[in-house]
């Protein structure tokens, strides 16, 4: 939904809710519903599932959490694995700040943009912004974010309770939903052939990867080298 | 099971996990990007790279989570955890509008086959 430039503040919150409850909303609070399960299954109270979820606001650094302490993992182990795993916000929160970013705009209120970086809000947001006036983004922004983070609050909520109920077919396509709408989002997103690149090399370069470098790091070293290489194409197509 | 630290164990102790080896972790990266974007401005050859970067991370993920899944998504065979990701993929080819359709195509060809070949 396009939005106006002389629109309220109010009116741009609204069309970021409406937008996110278009679907990205729901996606996302149906991926963390296996949070709920997982946070269940090592006896912590359903309040730590939802507040992970308000919280850490990162699937992947969510499942590691819970996961690893069914595992029995060293707190260090789980603590160096959850760093690593969300090393992506590092670029991720860069390249979405400087579309969010105003004259005057406190520090605080930077940090409080960034706490809402994560795979959804993020790729929607770069694919979103650019086509907003820059001071309707941040009201946008954490309208479509804060949707976002309230459905998942209740998909969490519900999972806690409810996943270990479901059929099987069921049960697996909740969980499949989670990296379907990460490639759904990345594919939206896609400017040129830069980006294109970076996608299909990051999706090859990770199996390959986790094959042959442990301790937690393949991930972050499959997405330099693919990350590097889609930069060096894309900035092939550009007459110098 | 992963044991408490004993000084800090308690009712409390939960919480205090999640803060310290969930939260901390994963918001550090965001607190230090606010710093480093400051200086940058949106069109630099360095935040291309750093989108490249994190576009690849991302696109790594769903590989990792197709790959190796977790819990009952592994009773999925490999081939129609795949098959159901290129569904939804080859409609994004086709027309990046329909998300709805991709997501209920995805959907619909993992759900039918872990009933066909799984259930």
């Amino acid at each position: 939904m396009s939005v106006s430039a002389d629109w309220s503040w109010q009116r741009v919150a609204l069309a970021g809710m409406r937008d996110a409850l278009m679907l990205p909303a729901w996606i996302v609070g149906f991926g963390l519903i296996g949070i709920g399960s997982l946070a269940r299954d090592v006896g912590y109270p359903v309040d730590v599932a939802v507040l992970s979820t308000i919280l850490v606001w990162a699937g992947p650094s969510q499942v590691l959490f819970f996961a690893s302490i069914a595992a029995g993992a060293a707190w260090s182990a789980i603590l160096i694995a959850i760093a690593f795993a969300s090393l992506r916000f590092l670029p991720m929160t860069m390249a979405i700040l400087p579309l969010l970013r105003r004259p005057g705009q406190s520090v605080w209120q930077q940090l409080i943009l960034a706490h809402y970086v994560a795979v959804t809000a993020w790729s929607e947001g770069l694919r979103r912004l650019p086509g907003i006036a820059p001071h309707q983004r941040v009201a946008y922004f954490l309208g479509f974010a804060n949707t976002c983070m309230a459905v998942s609050s209740i998909g969490t909520f519900a999972g806690y309770y409810l996943l270990g109920t479901l059929p099987v077919p069921f049960a697996a396509g909740l969980l499949c939903l989670t990296p379907m709408f990460f490639l759904i989002s990345l594919m939206g997103g896609l400017r040129h052939r830069g980006d294109a690149a970076a996608l299909i090399l990051g999706l090859v370069f990770a199996p390959i990867s986790a094959r042959f470098i442990g301790g937690g790091f393949d991930l972050i070293v499959a997405g330099l080298i693919a990350g590097s290489v889609a930069f060096l194409i894309g900035r092939k197509r550009k007459p110098a | 099971m992963t044991q408490p630290i004993a000084m800090l164990d308690g009712p409390l102790w939960p919480y205090l996990a999640l803060m310290l080896f969930a939260v901390l972790p994963t918001e550090i990266w965001r607190w230090l990007a606010v710093g480093f974007a400051r200086r940058l401005s949106t069109d630099s050859p360095l935040l291309e790279w750093v989108r490249a970067v994190a576009t690849a991370l991302l696109a790594g993920i769903v590989a990792k989570l197709i790959v190796s899944p977790p819990g009952v998504l592994a009773t999925a065979p490999a081939l129609v955890r795949v098959a159901a990701l290129a569904a939804a993929a080859g409609i994004m080819f086709v027309d990046k509008r329909r998300m709805m359709l991709a997501v209920l195509a995805g959907e619909t060809v993992l759900i039918g086959g872990v009933w066909l070949f799984a259930g």
